[in-house]
């Protein structure tokens, strides 16, 4: 009793001490009330059936059948591992370019240049998805510039997105030329906190460029990497179902089917609220799982870490 | 000072879910009270005297996609507000996605006065699920009460009146009904009448003509897609009316046969369309692209002369295209080709041929209706005389003149000064050349076909045994709907795998067997079961 009056008075005394600071500090917690906190509420959807008009209290609880219903569906296994295989190739691939190019980037000296590389780098970020995807199919389509070169080398011309082989090296392919000087910039910045001196001192002793890029460049960008690499594993089952639905067809169906694809068709056109929310969470809850691992594993190994 | 944040802010939560669940239930209630003062079972007198404005939502036809924006800006809307006295305040969703948009509002539950949408086939569970489930009003006694003119159309043709009503008898929605038999069919094969001549050809009727007739365009025209059609969302759309898929006796849906209710590609006669097309496409007579064809590809593979045969609308297909293709080839001419057979004489079984209710463009009063009797009065506009010849020919004077008792359309329309194409300038001042709450006029067909071929094209498509084998609109009761379409949508995902991947030959044709025993695991039978069961009851309507 006596711990919780004291708890009481030292709260009052912090409010009345830091009083500022709480009133500095009320927006960003409405903002996460109002934003990120509030509407989980509406996650219960996942147990109901639910109907807007009776509302998410009103409508009927049904428990775990939307999940029976997902892990029973005959396509299950089929759009998880598709989505899990996309997820990988696109972190095994796509997630060192960027690194790769930053690193490239800081061992140019030409200013100018530079700025034309990531300037032009970046510009497919800022296109429209849309466009992109119509860009690819143009592309890749058997009278595509893509098939052109090759007939020029002497292969076969062939609609490449009506092979389930080749959709998701086109995704992932097409992933690093959108992404990859967006996601440059961070590891850009980066480097330019590593200290100048630590180079100097390591020319002085005689290291060569690749060496100081091994041992300084490299490991003052580690802590950036983790981070990264931690905040990807949480998002590890979400393949965004835009790219898919603009590129898939049911022949890629095989590849191409991931969760959200599979729960757009069956959820959002069948008008499934219920269903895709039971989906959504858990989603949700193997991507926590997963960042949870990454985080604690990445602080075991190399004292990096979220928290 | 970290942990008392963290107190703070669950103490917080808390609040914040308490306060959600006060609130989210109401709505219900408004859809008791319907009545509204004035209500007398007498025609009304547009315009109605009404100070309320009503909220509509509703698709902006894909005929104004690109040329409006918004339905303020349509000369339509404008008018319909002021001939029934309604202000209307529009909502559109962005086009081509009025599915999503119009889940994302149900989901809001904030429901305008009106919608416009498709319930049968857009709605899942159907019309009586969207009223069991409170969306829509139930509007059998408004009608009674405000809809004289809708009232007097269907006691006059209880054969539609069947269509429009529901298993249980209840009306759900302002109907768009054709008028007449020659509005129903507007699509069919489609080819180049020119390369036929002058290969001295004729037009193909039955399937070996049509592959004698592509091997022909590919090799002496060049063709380096002879046939195209659009794949999107999946492998020739088309075919769901029964385009060469016919000629093997079955169709891409359910369709009934001696009193069954059967799923076409479970049937035998699949395979043989399945072994057509893939021969086809690997011979090069289809378009190498076919599994990613949109609308945008067909349409500029007619235009360069890449393809010489496809399926299409009168209207939207031979309309548009015909300006297209003669502008690169001044000789070109776009025809009618029949619905192909397989032994020269046969009738064709299926073509396209809708019902005379077709359910797309119907307008349900919801269930947030400030005053659905206001709502249902002034729907009923389109009934009338008066508004029969406003939703079908725009306003007098202006998009059409009477000569000898006969609307003519104006040259606004027909010879658009804004170089609209007679489609798009018609949906501009008029709804006959789409759809909407009123009975559609044959004489807007007559002459918004333009092009002899337009016109001949309908008589060729109509010849088929369609009528007989097609299902009415027929759904599931609202407890078999989820079941219905958790079965449908993975069997559909199957057919439309298997469909592409045989035609390309991704799988060879000896697999569709165990594709059939898939659908079979799946729940086909059951889903036949539930179809079966709702035609006996449409039947017994």
């Amino acid at each position: 009793m006596a711990n919780r009056q004291s708890f009481l008075s030292r709260l009052v005394r912090d409010f009345v001490l830091n009083k500022y600071l709480y009133i500095m500090m009320l927006p960003v917690i409405a903002y996460y009330l109002v934003f990120h906190y509030a509407p989980m509420y509406g996650a219960l959807i996942a147990f109901k059936d639910y109907s807007p008009m009776k509302g998410i209290m009103g409508s009927d609880w049904v428990g775990l059948k939307h999940y029976q219903d997902f892990f029973g569906s005959y396509y299950f296994w089929r759009i998880l591992k598709n989505t899990i295989l996309i997820s990988l190739y696109t972190l095994v691939f796509e997630f060192p370019a960027p690194i790769i190019l930053a690193l490239l980037i800081n061992e140019v000296r030409k200013k100018k240049f530079k700025r034309v590389v990531q300037t032009i780098t970046y510009m497919p970020y800022f296109i429209s998805l849309v466009v992109i995807c119509g860009i690819i199919t143009d592309f890749t389509n058997a009278d595509g510039v893509i098939n052109h070169l090759f007939m020029f080398l002497g292969y076969d011309g062939q609609a490449m997105l009506q092979k389930p082989d080749l959709f998701r090296p086109i995704y992932v392919l097409s992933e690093i030329w959108q992404r990859i000087g967006w996601e440059s910039i961070i590891y850009i910045a980066a480097l330019m906190s590593i200290d100048l001196e630590q180079y100097e001192a390591a020319r002085i002793d005689g290291a060569s460029r690749l060496k100081q890029m091994l041992y300084i460049t490299l490991p003052g960008l580690l802590p950036t990497i983790t981070i990264m690499f931690i905040l990807r594993m949480g998002n590890l089952l979400n393949v965004g179902f835009e790219k898919i639905i603009l590129l898939y067809n049911p022949v890629t169906y095989e590849t191409a089917d991931v969760i959200s694809s599979f729960v757009y068709r069956k959820g959002l056109l069948e008008f499934g609220w219920s269903y895709s929310s039971a989906v959504g969470l858990f989603n949700s809850v193997i991507n926590l799982v997963l960042l949870i691992t990454a985080n604690a594993i990445s602080r075991r190994v190399s004292q990096n870490s979220l928290w | 000072m970290k942990k008392i944040a963290a107190a703070g802010l669950i103490i917080a939560m808390l609040g914040s879910v308490l306060a959600g669940c006060s609130s989210g239930g109401k709505s219900g209630e408004d859809a008791a009270k319907g009545a509204s003062p004035g209500g007398a079972a007498e025609s009304a007198t547009y315009p109605l005297k009404t100070d309320e404005k009503l909220s509509y939502w509703g698709d902006i036809t894909g005929n104004l996609v690109g040329v409006k924006a918004s339905h303020d800006e349509i000369p339509f809307f404008q008018k319909w507000q002021e001939k029934t006295g309604v202000p209307l305040e529009f909502t559109a969703p962005p086009a081509g996605q009025s599915k999503e948009a119009f889940n994302v509002m149900l989901a809001s539950g904030d429901l305008p006065d009106m919608i416009e949408y498709n319930f049968i086939g857009d709605f899942p569970g159907g019309p009586e699920k969207a009223i069991k489930d409170g969306y829509i009003l139930k509007l059998n006694d408004l009608i009674d009460k405000y809809a004289p003119n809708l009232k007097k159309y269907l006691q006059e043709h209880p054969d539609i009146d069947k269509m429009v009503k529901t298993d249980s008898g209840s009306y759900y929605a302002f109907p768009f009904i054709r008028g007449d038999e020659y509005l129903r069919v507007f699509q069919g094969p489609v080819i180049r009448k020119d390369w036929l001549d002058e290969l001295g050809l004729p037009v193909p009727e039955t399937i070996d003509e049509w592959t004698t007739t592509l091997r022909a365009f590919k090799e002496k025209k060049g063709a380096a897609a002879p046939f195209s059609v659009v794949s999107k969302p999946r492998f020739f759309n088309e075919s769901g009316n029964g385009a060469f898929i016919g000629a093997f006796g079955v169709n891409r849906g359910f369709y009934q046969e001696d009193g069954k209710v059967k799923f076409g590609p479970a049937e035998p006669g699949f395979k043989g369309y399945l072994q057509l097309f893939h021969d086809w496409y690997k011979e090069g007579l289809i378009d190498k692209n076919i599994a990613t064809a949109d609308t945008k590809a067909v349409d500029s593979n007619i235009a360069s002369g890449a393809t010489g045969a496809t399926v299409g609308n009168a209207g939207g297909g031979i309309g548009k295209w015909q300006p297209l293709v003669a502008a690169n080839d001044p000789k070109a001419v776009l025809v009618a080709a029949p619905y192909p057979v397989l032994n020269k004489g046969d009738k064709p079984k299926f073509g396209q041929l809708n019902q005379a209710y077709a359910s797309e463009g119907t307008v349900g009063v919801t269930t947030g209706a400030k005053d659905p009797a206001l709502a249902v009065r002034m729907l009923d506009y389109g009934y009338s005389e008066e508004g029969h010849m406003f939703f079908n020919f725009g306003e007098e004077g202006v998009s059409y003149t009477m000569e000898n008792g006969y609307p003519k359309f104006t040259d606004l329309l027909m010879k658009n000064p804004d170089k609209l194409a007679p489609a798009q300038a018609i949906s501009l001042y008029a709804r006959s050349s789409y759809n909407g709450p009123f009975v559609q006029d044959k004489r807007y067909a007559e002459q918004f076909f333009a092009l002899q071929t337009q016109r001949d094209a309908v008589e060729i498509w109509r010849n088929t045994d369609a009528a007989k084998y097609n299902l009415p609109s027929i759904t599931p009761t609202p407890e078999e709907s989820s079941e219905y379409a958790t079965i449908m949508n993975d069997i559909n995902t199957l057919v439309d795998e298997m469909t592409i991947k045989i035609i390309l030959g991704t799988e060879p044709v000896d697999q569709y067997e165990s594709y059939v025993a898939k659908m079979k695991s799946l729940g086909l039978d059951r889903a036949i079961e539930i179809q079966t069961a709702a035609l006996q009851r449409y039947n017994s309507r």
